[in-house]
């Protein structure tokens, strides 16, 4: 029982940080109809640039995430007028070419800058494990965790009680109309993919911490991210929280309790399920593609 | 549906009717030019960037490289006039997940070709390497040597790093006729495809890398030898080989497996899987890592507080500075680990060969033994080539299985499908340091730490 329990703890907290890294791959696709598969890469940049912040400045990594998301939100907004702008109106499998190809790009580039070397960045606390009764803690998962609910609710907050986050769910829901009530859709999108390669960093920093990193494993991230928001259901936000906790969970019950070998088979199994019952994802809405374009 | 207004033109809030009437029929952007540019450079880019990067090394005698020069594209004009030089192509792990023996192996590569040319080549030619990049992918590799021989038409080629990258890459050479020497390739897989031209540029096959360890743990008195043991791996055709033949070794003593598992490649989440290892209490842990996941099983062991009296992994620990960062300097005291090359050993040109590398990479960077590897798999090469004194693969091969070749690693030497005959070194994290101490006769120290303490467990 101990186990199970240990188990259960390891899951939510890896589950709360796969959130964040997907919410905003999710939020991409709901707004902008574009499956951004260099989420994983801009991920990978975030963890780059907080592990640059510690190395040389000695700034903690989860502090310097405020420094990461700003500069995440610089490059994010000029890779989207340079590469994703072009393509905005074509076919979503367009975007997925070109995100695609930006992903290796960025890893090449993450390469020049930093090395195809493994980094890791270790402040103080990072394996330590805060005790409770039986049970363990490791603090950085923890502060990963709580940071990823931070930022999430930094992102509901900005959705729901700002101009530009109406302006955003406005777009998702209606182009058109939100065009005819005076949204400036080119910002908006510019705005909603500088926000998502901003989460991601934030992301990133967060996995700075849990490990060493490489350029190479933002493939590996992009993976895991888009298993979560498919089975979530694309563009839906909250959908993608349940389907990071499910996986974070079911992967670390597989690994512990079955073998390690079947965790990644899980959220094949899932996708593979979800899709054949309900097509739309766990909290997905149904694409009206019927009369939309 | 309308398309995109031009930016800028879209009003404040509030003010809908305006665009309407200003709007009208909306210009339509010209969407599929924009994009077919777009995607052209974005593919050329990505072609160069991730499958074809090539790097060509010609260095002679008279250049000699600035001491901190990168390990990047360089070419280096031959002095050798006329003569032609001889092609030595080679594909390399250099992005992808394992990046870091692929670059490590393209150092050790352009140490050899630089001292060999500084000699006058071989066989009176200058060296001209070719290193191709194969992103850590298996087709990209297979594309890479067919490239190597029948486009850029090398005279010999040189192994790549990993099993996963050489079984493929192995197969392209023999089915072109061509000698392969490898820096790696433990997988006993490879050899028996009944191939008569690979051959593996270090001391032993994967099963028999942690031998001297597990054969010195079962010989320990009854006192420190463990009672249990825990056997995780990474699926890896050249970690999980090895870390069977511990196993194998261990169980004949009497120590009792109390937990054996492969995970994926690509697996990012080892806190659930440590939770599995502590829950059976080993005393003794044998893991199969390449790198990333050494590190992360490690850090998963100290958050769950749980520190085995003997920790042995594979590769990961032989990556020097990048291996302590990951897991705090503080923490590696007395993990053991299997290696091919060590910077103590006294074997012939393995000073020169530390001297020429620090002086070509810089002081601070660590020789990691992929390095070392790579470089021996050059000597072993060029020792053949220079016996037969042609560029004959038949000649070759025949000369490989009939001699033994010394290397920077000690003297290596083959079976007829290629398989080393030798024993792997044994070493140890030692002072923030790496020590050889087994065997015996080898050891750089008459130190064993007997139990892994990591300083964050204390």
């Amino acid at each position: 029982m101990t186990g199970l329990l240990q188990t259960l703890i390891l899951g939510i907290l890896i589950g709360g940080v796969y959130a964040l890294l997907a919410s905003g791959l999710t939020v991409i696709f709901g707004v902008m109809r574009i499956i951004n598969i260099a989420h994983g890469a801009l991920m990978m940049i975030g963890a780059f640039v907080t592990y640059t912040l510690w190395r040389d400045l000695g700034l903690d990594p989860l502090l310097g995430v405020v420094i990461t998301v700003v500069v995440m939100l610089a490059i994010g907004w000029v890779l989207y007028l340079v590469t994703v702008r072009p393509v905005r109106r074509a076919p979503v499998t367009t975007s997925v070419l070109l995100t695609f190809g930006l992903a290796f790009f960025l890893e090449g580039v993450m390469g020049f800058i930093w090395g195809n070397n493994a980094v890791a960045a270790r402040p103080s606390y990072v394996d330590a494990s805060i005790s409770l009764g039986r049970f363990y803690v490791p603090q950085a998962l923890l502060f990963g965790f709580l940071l990823a609910i931070v930022i999430m609710v930094i992102l509901q907050l900005i959705f729901s009680k700002t101009w530009l986050g109406r302006s955003i769910r406005a777009s998702a829901s209606s182009e058109d109309a939100a065009r005819l009530v005076g949204v400036n859709i080119p910002l908006v999108a510019a705005m909603t993919f500088a926000i998502g390669a901003a989460s991601a960093g934030a992301g990133g920093s967060i996995i700075s911490i849990m490990g060493s990193f490489l350029p190479g494993m933002q493939i590996l991230w992009i993976t895991r991210m888009l298993s979560i928001v498919v089975l979530g259901g694309l563009g839906s936000v909250p959908g993608a929280v349940v389907a990071a906790l499910i996986l974070g969970v079911g992967e670390s019950l597989v690994a512990s309790y079955i073998s390690p070998r079947w965790a990644p088979a899980l959220s094949v199994l899932l996708i593979f399920f979800i899709l054949a019952v309900r097509p739309q994802g766990l909290l997905g809405t149904k694409l009206r593609e019927d009369v939309a374009q | 549906m309308l398309a995109e207004s031009p930016a800028g033109r879209a009003t404040p809030l509030g003010d809908g009717r305006a665009i309407c009437l200003k709007g009208g029929f909306v210009r339509k952007r010209p969407v599929s030019l924009i994009l077919l540019v777009f995607a052209a450079v974005l593919a050329v880019a990505v072609f160069a960037m991730a499958c074809g990067e090539e790097t060509t090394t010609t260095t002679s005698g008279a250049a000699t490289t600035a001491p901190t020069a990168p390990a990047t594209s360089e070419t280096t004009a031959t002095t050798a006039g006329e003569v032609k030089p001889i092609k030595i192509g080679t594909s390399l792990p250099l992005t992808g997940a394992r990046s870091v023996p692929g670059n490590a192996a393209k150092m050790g590569y352009e140490v050899w070709v630089e001292m060999m040319n500084e000699k006058g080549g071989l066989l009176g030619r200058p060296i001209e390497l070719i290193v191709k990049d194969d992103a850590s992918d298996q087709n990209i590799i297979v594309a890479d040597y067919n490239a190597l021989i029948s486009q850029d038409k090398v005279d010999l080629l040189l192994g790549t790093f990993s099993s996963l990258l050489v079984l493929p890459s192995s197969a392209v050479a023999e089915k072109n006729n061509m000698v392969y020497i490898t820096p790696a390739g433990a997988s006993p897989q490879i050899y028996e495809r009944g191939f008569k031209k690979i051959f593996m540029s270090q001391q032993s096959l994967a099963p028999d890398a942690g031998k001297v360890w597990a054969n010195w743990i079962a010989a320990l008195p009854e006192g420190q030898r463990p009672k249990t043991a825990a056997y995780p791996t990474i699926d890896d055709p050249f970690t999980a080989p090895v870390v069977e033949g511990i196993e194998a070794i261990l169980s004949a003593a009497g120590i009792k497996t109390v937990y054996k598992d492969k995970y994926p490649e690509g697996t990012t989440d080892f806190d659930s899987i440590v939770n599995a290892i502590v829950a059976a209490k080993p005393d003794l842990i044998a893991h199969g890592a390449v790198f990333e996941d050494g590190v992360s099983l490690v850090r998963g062991l100290l958050k769950a507080g749980y520190a085995p009296t003997y920790l042995f992994q594979t590769t990961a620990p032989t990556q020097g500075d990048q291996y302590s960062e990951g897991i705090g300097a503080e923490n590696t005291e007395g993990i053991f680990f299997h290696m091919s090359w060590a910077p103590e050993a006294k074997t012939p040109l393995n000073d020169e060969f530390i001297a020429r590398f620090k002086a070509k990479f810089g002081e601070q960077e660590t020789i990691s033994e992929d390095s070392a590897d790579a470089f021996a798999a050059g000597q072993v090469l060029a020792a053949a080539v220079e016996a037969v004194g042609s560029l004959d693969q038949d000649a070759i091969a025949d000369w490989l299985h009939n001699n033994e070749v010394q290397t920077i690693l000690g003297v290596l030497s083959w079976d007829e499908a290629g398989r080393p005959q030798g024993e792997m070194m044994i070493g140890q994290w030692q002072g923030g340091g790496v020590e050889i101490v087994l065997p015996k006769d080898l050891a750089s120290t008459d130190t064993i730490v007997m139990k892994w303490s990591p300083k964050v467990l204390q």
